[in-house]
Formats: C-alpha cells, structure tokens, sequence
C-alpha cells in the first residue's frame, strides 16, 4: 500500500516543476488527482469505496508505465483529504487541494460538503466531480462541478417505468432517512413516480440515521401494501436491515434504491430476504464487465483485501478525468479547455462490454454537459450476486 | 480600565503583530494560501467555543453551541437571500436571534446542572437540526444554497469594508474580518471575565446556593451568560456560512457541539486564552496529520488521550505564571 | 396495538442494556463516558468474528464479546480514567478523554474490521404471526428474552454478591465506602470493566439482529445518554425506565406520528426536554447528579 510521505511529495513537487520548465526526466512526471470526502466516521464507505477504486486505478497505471497525456507519460498520484462529513472540513480540503496545484478533484460525497466546496473550486479553477445530486451544482452559472455517477431523479423514473410495464407496478410507498440527501432524493422520486402515473400511497415516513430497528418504522409505511417499496438514498448499512425487517413484517412486493449497493453487505444482513431487491451499480455484472473491469475488481481485492460493489460506479471519474485529458492535454492545468473538450469529448468505455462510450451528459437535466455518461445499470439481487435487470442511457 | 502588566501588553502586542501582520506575511512569504481558510476556521471555531468556555465559568457544561452556530448561520442568510440584507448587518443581527432564542431556552434548562445540563444541550443541537429539516423556512433538507459574498459597507459614502466579490482574495478579506471579530470576542471575554460579573460567576461556578444566598440573582446571571455564550455561538456560525456560501441543516451538528466543548478542555478551563489554544491545536492537529492518511485517525485520537494523560488540566497550565491568560 | 407493545418491549429491552453499562460508570466514577458506544460497536465485531467469520457457535461468541470488553474496560479505567481523575482540578475533563477514546476506537475499527456493514448468519429462522396483528421474528423474541434475563441477572449480582453491595457502596458515597473497608481503586476498575461488559455483551446479542458497522458507535452513545437521563442519572433502576420508557416513545410515537414524517424525533426530543426542564433530576435520579 502506498502511504506517502512530506519527503514524496516534495519530489513530486520537484517532478512537477521540472516537467513544467520542459526539461527532460528520466522518470516518470507525476500528475496529482485530489479526493475529498469522507473516510471516516460513520458514513466512511461512501468515501472509502471512492478513495481505494481511484488508488487501485493509479496503481494500475502506474504499474504498467504510467499513463500518456500528450507527449508526457505520468505517473498518478491520487491525493486524498478525509472531510469527515463536514462541509467546513470539506472546504479545508479543496483548499488543501488548490495548494497542492490539482485541478481535477473526486467528491465531495454528499449535498452539504458539494455545496461548501463550490466557491473554492471556481476561484481555484478546479474541476470536481461530486456524488451529491442537486441540479444547481451543475446547472449554469456553476460550470466547475461535474456529476459522477446517475443521479436519482434521472433512474428512479428509468425503473419505475421498467417495473410498471413489466411488473404491473401501480402503488408506490416512499421511505427515507431524515437527512438532507435522503430527503431531497425522497422528494425527487416521488415527483417522478407521479409524472409517470404512479400513486404514491406513502411517502412522510423517515427515520433516524441512526435506527438501527426499522420494525416500528416500516408498520405504518406496510400497511398502506404498496407494489413498490423505494428506500430514498439509503445507505449500504441500512439498506440490508430495511429489507429483513420489511420482508419480516410479511411485505410481498417489490423493493427498490436508487443507490448503489454491496452484495456481500445484503447477503450478511438480509440473506435470502433481499433476494429481489433492485439496486443501482455499475458495470460489474457478469453479463456486462469487460476484462478490464474483472482485472480491476482483482486488483482492488489483492490490494484492499475485498472488493466493495459500490466501487462499480465509483471507478469511473479517475477515467473521465484521465481521458478527457488525453483528449486535449492542454487541460492538464486549465479547466476552461477542459469544459471546452466535455462538449465533444467522446471514448471507448473499458470497462463495459460492447461499444460502450464514455462521454459527457446532462443536456436535459443541467441544461450543459456536467455529468459523466455512467452506464445505468439497474442490478437485482439474487443469490449473492447482482444480476442485470436492465441496462439505460442518461442524456 | 483594565490593567495589565507590561508583559501582558507585551504578549497582546506580539500576539496582534502575529495575526494581523505575521500570518499574512508569512503566507504570502510561503505561497500557502489554503492556509487562510484553515486559520479562519479557527478563528471562528475559537470564537463559538468562547461561548462554551464562558458557560464553564458558570459551571455548565454546554454541548448545545453548534445549534446556536446552526441558527446564527440560517438566520443570516435567510435574511441575505431572502430579505436582501447586507451582510454586515445580517451579522449581529444573527448573533443577536442567537442570544434571544438562548434565553427563552436557558430559563427552563439552566435551572439544570452537572451532567442533566451537558445532556439537554446536547439534545438541544438534534433539535435544532430536526427543525431545521422540518421547516419552511429553512429550505428544509435542500439548504440554501448560493449565499452571495459580503457587500459593500460604507458610512456617508466612504467604504469601510469593501464588496468580498470585487477582491483578488476574498479568503484574505474574511482571514481578516474573522480575526477581528475573534480579537473583540476574546477582549469582551476578558472583560466580562475580570468584572464584577466575572466575580459573581465564579462564586456560582464554586457553589450556587451559596452565591444566591448573598444575594447574588443567580438566574439573571445564568441566563445572561448563556446568552452572551450564545451569542458568540451565531457569530461564528453565521461568517461560516457566509464563506461556504450555504447552509444546511447539517452545516453544525452534534460532533461540533462535542468539538467546541473539546475546545475548552484541551485548552484548559481556568484560562481565558484557553478555548482559542484548544481549538488552534485540535483543529490543526487534524490539518497536520493529513499526510498520514489512513492512519490520521489513529494518531489523532492517540495524541489526544496522551496529551490529557499528561495535562489533564488544559494545554495552558504548562504556561508561565502571569501571562496570557487569567486565573482566578 | 399489540405490534406497538411488542415493538416497545423489544426496544425498550435493548435499550436498557445499552443504559445500565453507562449508568453504572457515571454512578462509580462520575465519567460520561462518550465511547460507550463505541465499546458497544466493538462487542458486536467481536462476536461477528467469532460465531460470523470463524464459525463458533454464537454462545461462545457472546462470552468472547464479555471478555474482551471486560478486559478493555478494566485496561482503560486502570491506566487512562485513574490517573486522570486523581490529576485533574475537575472531574468534568474526563470528557475530553472519553472522546479521545471514542474517536481512538473508531479509527481501530475502520481499520481492523474495514468500512462495511457487517452481519452474521441468523440464529434461529423463522417468524412469529398471530394473525398480522402481532409480528415478531424468532430471533428477535430469544434476543429480547435474552436481554431481559441479563438485566435482571444484573440487577441479582448487584443486589446480593459482595462485589455487587461494595460497588453500590461505592456509587452512593466513595468516601463512606472507603471508611467502610471497600477497596475503591480494586472496585472502581471492576465496575468499569462490568459497565464495558455490558456495553460488549448488547453489541453481541443485537449483531445478529441490526448487524454493525462503524457508524453506529457514536448515536448509540447519544441514545443511552438520553436514556440515562430520563431515568436520572447514575441510578441503575432509572437507567433501565429510561430504556423502556424510550423504546416505547420510539415505538408509540413512530406509530401514531408517521404521517407527520419529519417531525416524530423532533417531538421526541423536544417532550424530553420539557420533561427535563420540569424535572431536572429524571425519573429517579439524585438532585445533582
């Protein structure tokens, strides 16, 4: 594992100024990527699933000779700053990350730490690339914010839809933690299921973060008999106990997030229970990762001693960044050019089966391109394993 | 008038040169400019944790400062974006609800002592994040969201501060506003602590019955502290606020409430200057560790049950007697 | 509403147990102790480990939880809470320290046990149903009995061992206790290893229920405050009302207040407060705490 040290980072500063005044190196440059999120605490997975698929990635690359932007091969470094799930933390941090010269950070993970880090990122030229989903984040004037992942208001209707048609879904009930991203993506969900004609018989039930017994939680939401469970922005440790206490309390339909989720965390928590249980993932599913993805995942688990499902999504921002860089390396340190690329940029996604793209979305939601084209792939449970329900496009 | 010694205006020399021409200096000597921010940070935390230092002196053990930070934040900018107030105005107005809100709670729950009155504070942060979840006004579990910077402020025409958005370095802009505002809370902390008010809190930090028994008005005197505590408390939060240009409901939530009473031990009670050491060495501590990565943690909490074994008094009673800070 | 009364007692059975562990420190040595959670997170691990991962049966994995927050509690109140409450000017600053431990413990765990929620196989399967009207897992009912005799195995260590009567000696005055022959610094440190115990023993029966992770630490230590506080401080026969007393609040008020969504813990917290304002001792606690 790398740890780094003051005296590293000081070479690498040499390295970078070195390369910058076009003297030639023998070794490879290094080129710094931040994270700034949250990698302890309570909420650490978020941050950690973050934090490892970008180290495994890095060192990926840089086992194999580094990585060619332009005429440079670099060597990634990825330099991380645990906010603790505090925005003013979170600022220090995309500050940390201004003086250290990054420009292309990954998170903050939630609404709040999104939010704070804003002001920094847009005076600093940063690019950032947060799991948090509210639109003014990424609707113009804010320009420096780059979704990274599917955003619930962009899925939820994708599989509601799925399941009314194939399913025969009518009712819906809605259920969140009593939190900011929980609650606005609550809110989101239910706007969506009622445009699409949905009835929504459920939806003020919330709960504690901390609840760590749904039963006396989920009585009420139950007998209303929704065909629909939505657990809104659940977290991967509470997801597995909503479903055994849901199926427990003698609840047929179906249950579904617009989160990504862990099978191993459902199969301890839930077991057979959770069988069914719709989730949003990336690409890992057998019927849909290419060979790089596998030996990505078998990277990650000899370095981190096993594998988190949530990083599925989560490995996909380094990539945008590296490739859009590639693309026009002049964006290396200017992030205008760097928006300018995101309108055409377009490249083979590595990890997915088929001819996949990687490219920039957002037009309908943000009205300009400000979200990576992550494939939405929509998992169900089964078994232990994830299986592909269905696979759809964000524009 | 106060009086002090030679080497205490000494200190408070060295100590103004320090923050007001020193770090600027030196960060401008360093190029690390994210230092503005991580020193602001202090100065407010310090500034909210002042308040937990003073309700100490009264011998209450507040875990309620981040919901007043909380209210001092949503007060200023509800009325920055929704009424279209200056800034500057916004500010002690916040401090101000702040202190109002502080007395209608602290006339019930000050009757509280020991650890009854640790625990309701510590509801009272919950309570105020669930509110502000709950509420209208507060824009629920979205927050409010792109706060504008600071205006201009100007009396008869001549600017006293300028518009935050027109400057090269809006950090500096609040690096400085931030250490005036922590200089002029530690000076009226001074103050109150070395007046006859100061006196009168600790004969009821000593024994309250007492204290009541001569004819000490000892809920008027809680009470007022608890919102002068308070007030310090929305100050702080509402320049956070102003700097994340957001707030939500999460924005000070129970860890800081814990945090700004760390503050105060680690510092050590006894001494004015306290909370502001505490919380220079807690929070930088975390800063300073970044490069440990996985390991901060560890260490972190590692170095703090080490440094209460070996002072469990406060960082400040390895000081040299008479200077600084106060005791009684 | 039979649902809602079993739910109650569920509820207020766990809670109980988390509450007693930190009452009985609080009543011994006046430390909040702030990772009491933590320990309480720290039991559930060791179970996990043991009946989860390495396959012993779940009784072993519970005595393991026992021991090992025994020890822990013994270690710490021995070498950290000690020392400090004989140095330090006022007793309050042992917060600082219990945080210190608190955020100590949760940086081990992350790094020990990792960042995911972690969950064992269930105990027994199956689930009880009188006619929809009353709803309960087979597991859930045995952890429920299970809390229910450990409490009042408790309560009977308490009430007649000699351990039991010299650490009520010392939780009403330490200086009589100490006149009376009662070796304080001996039974400080095994109260404090007992109110770990019992911290590890919850962790371990409500693993195979709720699972753990990381996160849980710091909330349920906010909870048992709560608790305690509505028991009144320091009393262990308060700390177990005031477990019950919560777990039926939470289970009446989740009920009845659902449509209001939001608000439920809000006005939870809020009527605990003005209980505490009307009654600054709790249920049954000393004036002062």
């Amino acid at each position: 594992m790398k740890r780094r040290s003051i005296l590293k980072s000081a070479a690498a500063a040499v390295a970078l100024s070195a390369m910058a005044a076009g003297s030639a190196w023998a070794e490879n440059p290094t080129l710094k990527i931040g994270f700034v999120g949250v990698t302890s605490g309570p909420a650490a997975a978020w941050g950690i699933s973050n934090q490892r698929s970008m180290e495994a990635r890095a060192a990926w690359i840089n086992e194999t000779g580094g990585y060619t932007i332009g005429d440079t091969t670099y060597d990634i470094e990825i330099v991380s700053f645990d906010d603790q799930k505090d925005p003013k933390r979170a600022i220090a941090g995309m500050e940390k990350m201004a003086q250290e010269g990054i420009h292309y950070v990954v998170g903050p993970n939630v609404d709040d730490g999104a939010a704070a880090v804003r002001p920094v990122a847009e005076a600093n030229g940063i690019m950032y690339f947060p799991y948090a989903f509210p639109k003014e984040l990424y609707t113009a004037p804010a320009s420096n914010a780059v979704l990274g992942m599917v955003a619930n208001y962009q899925s939820g209707p994708a599989i509601y839809k799925h399941l009314m048609e194939n399913e025969g879904v009518k009712t819906v009930a809605f259920i969140a933690a009593n939190e900011s991203d929980p609650l606005s993506q609550r809110d989101g969900g239910v706007a969506a299921a009622e445009a699409l004609g949905l009835e929504v018989v459920s939806s003020n039930v919330t709960y504690q973060v901390d609840t760590t017994d749904f039963t006396p939680v989920l009585t009420p939401v139950l007998r209303t008999q929704p065909d629909l469970l939505v657990l809104s922005g659940v977290s991967p440790a509470n997801a597995p106990q909503l479903i055994r206490s849901a199926r427990e309390l003698g609840y047929q339909g179906l249950i579904s997030t617009e989160t990504a989720q862990d099978a191993q965390v459902l199969q301890e928590g839930a077991g057979d229970l959770a069988n069914g249980f719709i989730s949003v993932g990336g690409a890992s599913t057998p019927e849909l990762a290419s060979d790089a993805m596998r030996e990505f995942v078998q990277r990650y688990t000899d370095m981190f001693g096993e594998y988190n499902d949530e990083s599925n999504t989560k490995v996909y921002a380094l990539e945008y960044i590296l490739e859009t860089l590639k693309a026009d390396p002049a964006g290396i340190d200017n992030v205008d050019v760097f928006k300018a690329t995101m309108d055409t940029f377009e490249a083979p996604n590595p990890y997915m089966v088929g001819d996949a793209k990687l490219r920039y979305v957002g037009d309908s939601s943000f009205g300009q391109k400000r979200q990576v084209a992550v494939p939405l792939v929509v998992n169900v449970f089964q078994d232990g394993t994830f299986e592909t329900l269905f696979v759809a496009e964000v524009d | 008038m106060l009086k002090l010694s030679a080497i205490q205006w000494t200190g408070l020399a060295v100590f103004f040169l320090a923050i007001f021409v020193g770090v600027p200096m030196m960060i401008a000597a360093t190029g690390r400019t994210d230092l503005f921010f991580t020193l602001t940070s202090v100065g407010l935390l310090a500034i909210a944790s002042a308040g937990v230092w003073l309700t100490f002196y009264i011998g209450r053990i507040n875990i309620g400062q981040g919901a007043f930070a909380l209210l001092g934040a949503y007060v200023s900018a509800i009325l920055v974006t929704k009424a279209g107030m200056s800034f500057w105005l916004s500010l002690p107005l916040a401090g101000l609800f702040a202190a109002f809100v502080a007395v209608l709670i602290g006339l019930p729950i000050l009757r509280l002592r020991g650890v009854y009155f640790a625990m309701i504070t510590l509801v009272l942060t919950q309570v105020f994040t669930l509110t502000a979840l709950a509420l209208p006004i507060t824009n629920g579990a979205k927050g409010i969201t792109s706060i504008p910077l600071p205006g201009e402020l100007s009396i008869l025409g001549i600017t006293l501060i300028p518009d935050f958005s027109t400057l090269e370095n809006p950090r500096q802009a609040f690096y400085f506003t931030t250490a005036v505002l922590m200089v002029l809370t530690y000076a009226a902390l001074y103050r109150i602590v070395n007046s006859r008010l100061g006196h009168l809190c600790r004969s009821m930090q000593q024994n309250e019955e007492l204290a009541s028994s001569i004819g000490v008005n000892i809920s008027y005197i809680r009470v007022l502290i608890f919102a002068i505590s308070s007030f310090f408390g929305g100050i702080g939060g509402a320049v956070f606020g102003s700097i994340a240009q957001s707030v939500y409901p999460s924005s000070f939530q129970v860890a800081d409430s814990v945090n700004f009473m760390l503050n105060c031990f680690l510092g050590g009670l006894g001494y004015v200057f306290g909370p502001m050491l505490g919380t220079l060495v807690l929070y930088f501590g975390w800063d300073l560790l970044f490069e440990l990565g996985k390991y901060q943690m560890l260490i972190y909490s590692s170095l703090l049950i080490f440094l209460m074994l070996v002072l469990p008094n406060g960082l400040l009673s390895l000081r040299l007697p008479k200077k600084g800070g106060q005791d009684k | 509403m039979e649902q809602i009364l079993a739910n109650g007692v569920y509820l207020g059975a766990q809670y109980a147990m988390i509450a007693l562990g930190l009452t009985l420190i609080f009543a011994l040595m006046n430390v909040l102790n702030f990772a009491h959670g933590q320990m309480y997170v720290l039991g559930g691990f060791v179970t996990y480990t043991f009946y989860g991962q390495l396959g012993f049966p779940f009784v072993s994995g519970l005595v393991m939880s026992c021991v090992t927050l025994f020890i822990l509690g013994a270690l710490i109140e021995r070498f950290l809470f000690a020392p400090v409450i004989k140095r330090s000017s006022r007793e309050e600053s042992t917060m600082l320290l219990a945080a210190g431990l608190a955020f100590f413990f949760d940086a081990v765990i992350l790094l020990v046990f990792g960042e995911k929620q972690r969950g064992v196989p269930k105990i027994v399967n199956g689930v009880f149903n009188w006619d929809f009207r009353l709803i309960m897992p087979y597991d859930r009912i045995l952890i429920c009995v299970l809390a229910i005799l450990s409490i009042a195995s408790f309560i009977l260590f308490m009430q007649y061992s000699k351990t039991g009567r010299a650490l009520r000696a010392l939780a009403q005055d330490r200086t009589a206790a100490q006149l009376m022959g009662v070796n304080v610094d001996r039974y400080s440190m095994i109260g404090f290893a007992l109110g770990a115990m019992l911290a590890g023993l919850v962790g371990g029966l409500l693993v195979t229920i709720t699972g753990v992770n990381l996160g849980m630490g710091g909330p349920t230590s906010i909870k048992a405050f709560m608790m305690v506080m509505i028991g009144g401080a320091g009393v262990i026969s308060g700390a177990i009302w005031g477990g019950i007393i919560l777990g039926f609040m939470e289970a009446f008020g989740l009920a009845y207040l659902a449509q209001y969504g939001d608000i439920t813990y809000l006005l939870i917290f809020v009527s605990l407060m003005i209980f505490l304002a009307i009654r600054p001792q709790g249920l049954m606690g000393k004036p002062w705490g």
